[in-house]
């Protein structure tokens, strides 16, 4: 059965719409990141689920069970807010205890509870501390360790890794999978990280302008992007883009690129004389001798990027452009080289000029 | 960078000694008038050497006032009691009142919510006399004129709108998050508003209460038009020192020193509540 | 362009107090001119207190700074020639965005004309060009972020100065304004310091990063050589992500075999001539040693090293494989898509020409692959 069921939910605040018409199906157990911009609602979709505010139309349900009614004190959700929310004037120990106790736990099983979460987490050692005297990640531990301490069936994470150091941020990112799995919970994780996203998610809910624009795992996300939209938000660095069009000569496929007709491969000869927006990931560019190529360009900076390279090209007909190699490659070229581009087939996409909407045959 | 010599060092210390000097020597005089007869205050050239007698105080507290005239009964004392009882009930009635309401205008958003809280604050600025005509009417049909009661309703004038506009601005600071942490974990929205909201905005309800204390101990116009000699606050009956045989000064300045004093340990009581930062490190950013 | 000489600068709080804070120690570092220096490291370790002391807004309490030749630590900020871009940003509220970058340019002294097609210039490479017109309180925190870096730039200046210049950028913009600005600044010859907490940002500008840690100067040298030959397990682990993996071994030099004996039973052997004869020799005289492996360098395939894998993370041009090995969790980085299922057992292996191998007590590195450090 369907863990939590959003049908049509939209809201409003007064003339300004934040969203409508979200429909998603969460299955127990399943971990569903909510991926957008800021500023594009998921905080307040998170709001919405958890009891605290309302909708404007649409329903909520939990189990098959419409909570327009349920107050969020009895929706059994957990969840962990981006700014830690900790309660000032409690202990961790009492933070994390909290939903124990309402619950009227016994003092027993309240200390049996918050010991087993602190434990997982690794703060048990911290719990008589007020949440001034922790650093950060202690801090976004306790508040994780608040909501999965009464071992809740749905999980909402608001962007929890936020405000945490890099080094913590990435250590997390390796380890919730397996936490949250364990928990066994359904679990709503909202994220602007791109690498989180894929990192985390069975699914991903892409949000923005409103609306759910794609929801798909990780891999559809990113080979098969619904518009050019999605495509920009996955992948580091970002999709490079031009606007063109499909030209057909005989049975090859060409765009323009900078004045260039450079070949593409792919099943677009359905598309011939549509205008397009052109999108290669920068891994996609494969840097070959300028000789022969198809798109000649200038390196102009090169900038390493943790285990890749990004190259900033200008072509001969000037556009810009970078390309993404590992650092490990045999040969990386200097700035002012001249080199050759060609783009593999699977990174490459064509879009619709007008809708935006990835075109495939 | 601090780049200052020696000598603006000088200045400032002495800059602040003249001001302190300025605002505290009244006080200190006062004091020291509680001390001396009538005839030491007058003295001129006026003195700071002089023998200190308890004569005033004993005077105000036995309500007993011996002047060239003859004896006089001083109800000073029952004055003091009456500002304490007023005061307190009115502080302790806003309170209740204020503290919820103040909860609901920062949480709530409700039609005229605005509207109504900027109404209230209102009654601050209407200068009280212009009510207390219409007010003694009222209070001679309803029978509320020289009663406790009445007094501490007509004091709400006075200490709701306060109430009502600091402990708002601190329920504001708290992060929402916070609350609904709270009542996501399994509470209701009361506890969530005994159990987190209060200790929280706890700074702000001190600072709201004591300010309204001092208010509500100041006045001066509701006690004298709405209530006789027996219910009357020591503001009203500090007139009774302007006798047909004088002014007694000394006795005034007596009368001053005990009236301060419940205000001021109020406040050095108050002060630990006042500690700002209780939110601190709860909420990031 | 000038060149920046710190020569042995110290800082201290509150000298005369019971705690004295030594934010900055004895740091002594070249910027050659046209060089772009990265000062990075974790909040406190002294990187801001050290570009306040080269622009001014704070003195230094030891030690002299120059800028060709000329010593300006002693100088109020304006009269030292230096272009600054702040964290805060610290726009001027009422003047639009283009007259904020403008407003740079009035000291000196040029036509309106240049001084417009220069401040155009600077908001194309920025992608700021929509919003001149605009007020800083209506723009977003990167927006405003990137005039304030125009506006620093725009200026002719012997030193610019950017503390943590991109931090608020959208991650869809970081790539490729990194690539325009590193050009911009080797174009115009720009002697460049910046601040930064985010070794990415630092990897990808500078031409030499200065790593600080507790107000010590750690290593001072190109990213390259960060990567490679770190001088210690600190710096060694700061850069780089994912981090370096890090293992404590017990370590025995045999005739035929180098012998690491990691803890949980996991143990990696080596033939003797695949590590140098001065490594060896080094590694003799000791009993316990920390190795490093940076994530590419360890290889999913049969090998030495045995764990389980916890996650298998496809992130569209990488994957990152973490395994638990011998009671903790390493990383492996593969370049193409990788499927591990996350349980599973697993092999790794390395090659021994990519060791980091530090001294298990100082953590001073001792030796990175074949050479001696």
């Amino acid at each position: 059965m369907t863990q939590l069921e959003l049908k049509s939910l939209a809201k409003s605040f007064g003339a300004y719409k934040v969203f409508d018409g979200l429909n998603l199906a969460a299955e127990p157990g399943e971990i569903v990141v909510i991926f957008g911009g800021s500023g594009t609602g998921k905080t307040i979709l998170l709001r919405l689920i958890a009891g605290v505010e309302e909708p404007t139309s649409g329903i909520i349900e939990i189990e098959g069970n419409d909570v327009a009614d349920i107050a969020p004190e009895h929706r059994n959700i957990g969840m962990a807010f981006q700014n830690f929310a900790l309660f000032p004037h409690m202990s961790a120990f009492e933070n994390i205890a909290a939903p124990l106790r309402a619950q009227n736990a016994g003092a027993g099983a309240v200390k049996a509870g918050v010991d087993k979460v602190a434990r997982l987490l690794k703060i048990d050692h911290v719990l008589g501390h007020a949440p001034r005297e922790l650093s950060n990640g202690q801090k976004q531990r306790t508040a994780l360790a608040r909501a999965l301490a009464a071992e809740p069936r749905i999980l909402l994470l608001d962007d929890p890794l936020r405000n945490v150091d890099a080094k913590l941020r990435f250590e997390m990112r390796l380890e919730l999978p397996r936490l949250l799995r364990q928990t066994g919970a359904t679990v709503l994780y909202v994220t602007q990280d791109y690498k989180e996203a894929m990192a985390l998610a069975d699914r991903i809910a892409v949000i923005a302008n409103g609306k759910f624009i794609q929801t798909a795992t990780p891999e559809d996300i990113y080979l098969k992007p619904a518009t050019l939209g999605v495509a920009r938000l996955f992948g580091d660095p970002s999709i490079n883009t031009a606007d063109t069009k499909v030209e057909m000569s005989g049975k090859m496929i060409n765009v323009t690129l900078g004045g260039v007709k450079v070949p593409v491969h792919g099943a677009y000869s359905p598309f011939n004389g549509r205008a397009v927006t052109f999108g290669v990931r920068p891994e996609a560019v494969e840097i070959i001798a300028p000789e022969g190529a198809a798109l000649v360009a200038k390196v102009m900076a090169v900038t390493p990027l943790n285990e890749r390279t990004v190259l900033l090209l200008h072509s001969e007909g000037g556009w810009e452009f970078l390309a993404s190699l590992p650092s490990s490659a045999a040969s990386i070229p200097e700035p002012g080289a001249k080199v050759g581009a060609a783009f593999a087939a699977n990174g490459t996409h064509l879009f619709d000029k007008t809708t935006a909407e990835r075109l495939h045959g | 960078m601090d780049h200052t010599s020696p000598f603006e060092k000088i200045l400032r210390g002495a800059l602040i000694t003249v001001v302190l000097v300025f605002f505290l020597f009244p006080i200190f005089w006062i004091f020291l008038m509680s001390l001396q007869t009538n005839e030491t205050i007058l003295r001129i050239p006026p003195s700071i050497i002089f023998e200190p007698g308890f004569d005033n105080y004993r005077a105000l507290i036995t309500g007993k006032l011996q002047t060239t005239a003859g004896n006089l009964d001083i109800a000073f004392m029952r004055n003091l009691w009456n500002s304490v009882l007023l005061s307190t009930f009115s502080v302790a009635l806003s309170l209740l009142l204020g503290v919820p309401a103040a909860y609901a205008f920062a949480r709530f958003k409700f039609r005229l919510g605005e509207d109504i809280a900027f109404t209230l604050l209102s009654f601050r600025f209407a200068p009280p006399l212009l009510v207390l005509l219409p007010l003694s009417l009222y209070f001679k049909t309803l029978g509320l004129t020289n009663t406790y009661i009445g007094l501490i309703w007509v004091y709400q004038l006075i200490c709701l709108p306060l109430i009502l506009w600091i402990v708002r601005g601190y329920f504001e600071d708290i992060s929402p998050d916070i609350e609904h942490a709270y009542r996501i974990a399994g509470n209701s929205w009361w506890k969530t508003f005994t159990k987190v909201a209060i200790p929280l905005a706890r700074p702000g309800i001190a600072a709201a209460g004591l300010l309204a204390f001092i208010f509500a101990w100041n006045n001066f116009v509701f006690a004298l038009i709405l209530a006789s000699a027996d219910k009357q606050p020591v503001t009203v009956g500090a007139l009774a020192f302007v006798t047909a045989s004088g002014i007694q000064y000394g006795q005034i300045a007596a009368a001053i020193v005990l009236s301060v004093t419940p205000t001021l340990a109020l406040a050095l009581y108050a002060q630990r509540y006042l500690v700002e930062g209780l939110s601190m490190g709860a909420v990031k950013g | 362009m000038g060149e920046l000489v710190i020569s042995k600068v110290d800082k201290i709080y509150r000298p005369r107090r019971k705690t004295p804070v030594h934010a900055v120690q004895a740091l002594s570092l070249t910027v050659k001119p046209g060089e772009i220096t990265a000062l990075l490291g974790s909040s406190g370790c002294g990187k801001t207190s050290t570009l306040r002391m080269i622009a001014g807004f704070e003195e230094v309490s030891h030690g002299t700074i120059s800028l060709d030749g000329r010593d300006i630590h002693m100088l109020p900020p304006s009269a030292r020639g230096v272009a600054m871009a702040f964290e805060a940003y610290s726009l001027y509220p009422p003047l639009t965005i283009a007259e904020n970058m403008a407003f740079a340019l009035k000291a000196a002294r040029l036509s309106a004309a240049e001084s417009d097609a220069k401040v155009k210039a600077m908001a194309e490479m920025l992608e700021i060009s929509d919003i001149l017109n605009k007020y800083p309180t209506s723009v977003s925190g990167g927006q405003q972020q990137r005039t304030s870096l125009g506006r620093a730039l725009v200026r002719k200046a012997g030193l610019y100065l950017l503390d943590e210049p991109m931090g608020q950028l959208e991650p869809q913009l970081r790539a490729i304004l990194r690539g325009r600005l590193k050009h911009y600044l080797r174009e115009h010859k720009c002697t460049t310091i910046l601040v930064t907490h985010d070794q990415t940002e630092a990897n990808a500008l500078a031409d030499r990063i200065a790593v600080m840690e507790n107000g010590a100067l750690q290593q001072y040298a190109t990213p390259a050589e960060l990567k490679l030959r770190p001088a210690n397990l600190f710096t060694g682990t700061f850069i780089g992500e994912p981090p370096m993996n890090v293992f404590n071994a017990g370590v025995k030099v045999g005739a035929k075999t180098v012998d690491f004996a990691m803890d949980g039973g996991v143990s990696l052997s080596f033939p003797a001539n695949g590590l140098s004869a001065p490594v060896r020799s080094l590694l003799s005289s000791q009993q316990r040693v920390i190795i490093g492996i940076r994530p590419h360098a360890l290889h999913v395939g049969k090998g030495p090293i045995r764990g389980k894998v916890v996650s298998c993370q496809w992130l569209g041009d990488q994957t990152h494989v973490a395994v638990e090995v011998a009671g903790r969790t390493v990383v492996s980085v593969a370049h193409e898509r990788v499927s591990q299922k996350p349980g599973s057992d697993i092999e790794l292996n390395v090659a021994s020409g990519d060791l980091h191998l530090f001294d298990a007590a100082s953590g001073n590195a001792i030796a990175h692959g074949s050479e001696t450090a």
